[in-house]
């Protein structure tokens, strides 16, 4: 759950992600300058484009809330910090996938098992799986098509154990006993 | 109109019917998050499809099957796999831009390996990151992830 902190109301901050929506309207309109008809039909393409798929992203944002309140982050997390091994690396790729929140939200949450004696490893892959979002999926399938964002979503999975087991010998998670 | 959108939203309705018998509180407090997380990714959202538009109607086709398109092989995985280093934004803005590159005669492993570096590899995240988990952790990770980009988009290409 976002805590109080997640809500810090900063004004600048709040508009801040218009800024890009501000540098694209302002290449369309340099766009317009040169050529108006085509910066109409790119307009067109991109209205066309979102439209198509906005029922996908209502549909994949109502899914994300409802990972986000009903998947106890706390007990998963507990669950990552008694395993060891590939077990422990398959277990976080999967919690990864149903592992939903905002950056914010989710370093410290990783950071707080690595406090309490997670390995790096394990860390790594259920960072590289979060990445992943498993309600995404039918976005993905919906611009590039079905094979390819299944195959490219378990392709991330496995590398995300491999990643793992790389991370954890590059950060020497053996030799690390003390806390 | 694309049936999936649908069939996607039935489902998720579903599930909220099944959540609410259960606890409405929570159901409701669901699609509040729900809806949040939505209003705060819509600029992005503006942008990436503004940029689409943009990219349909004024970079030729040629211009990308030159940079990404098979033939260019390599070069076409550092490319695609360099563009989603450089770009950031939420993983959902990867799906339309890489639509569009794959519609334009890119490379289907390079497309890939656009996509997952954009998600995986984040410069605007790397000063938090380093800040939580410390620098060693950080450059480690967005450096294996650059070569994980590539790797998953080598598989691709022999999965596919």
């Amino acid at each position: 759950m976002v805590g109080p902190s997640a809500e810090k109301p900063s004004f600048s901050k709040a508009l801040a992600p218009y800024r890009v929506v501000a540098l694209v309207g302002a290449v369309y309109a340099v766009a317009a300058l040169i050529s108006p008809e085509r910066a109409g039909h790119a307009a067109l393409v991109a209205a066309k484009s979102f439209l198509g798929v906005a029922p996908i992203i209502v549909a994949v944002f109502a899914a994300l809330g409802l990972v986000q309140v009903f998947v106890d982050k706390q007990a998963l997390a507990r669950h990552l910090g008694d395993r060891a091994g590939l077990p422990a690396l398959l277990t976080a790729a999967a919690a990864g996938t149903i592992l939903v929140g905002p950056v914010f939200v989710i370093f410290p949450l990783m950071k707080t098992l690595r406090d309490h004696g997670t390995s790096w490893a394990v860390i790594t892959t259920t960072l590289t799986a979060w990445a992943v979002k498993l309600p995404m999926l039918p976005l993905e399938a919906g611009f590039l098509g079905w094979k390819f964002a299944v195959a490219r979503t378990v392709l991330t999975l496995m590398t995300a154990v491999a990643m793992g087991a790389i991370m954890g010998r590059l950060m020497r998670d053996s030799e690390q006993t003390k806390r | 109109m694309d049936p999936t959108g649908i069939i996607y939203l039935i489902g998720v309705a579903l599930a909220y019917a099944f959540f609410w018998r259960r606890s409405p509180g929570r159901a409701s407090k669901a699609l509040a998050g729900g809806s949040k997380s939505f209003t705060g990714m819509l600029p992005t959202f503006i942008a990436v499809f503004g940029l689409v538009g943009l990219f349909e109607t004024f970079i030729p086709p040629a211009l990308i099957e030159r940079l990404m398109g098979s033939s260019s092989g390599a070069l076409s995985l550092l490319v695609g796999t360099a563009l989603g280093t450089v770009a950031t934004g939420p993983p959902a803005g990867a799906y339309p831009i890489a639509a569009t590159l794959l519609k334009g005669g890119a490379w289907a492993p390079a497309v890939a390996a656009f996509i997952v570096s954009w998600i995986l590899v984040g410069f605007v995240s790397l000063p938090m990151e380093s800040r939580v988990f410390g620098v060693k952790f950080a450059v480690l990770r967005n450096g294996i992830s650059i070569l994980a980009s590539m790797v998953i988009g080598v598989l691709m290409g022999v999965v596919l």
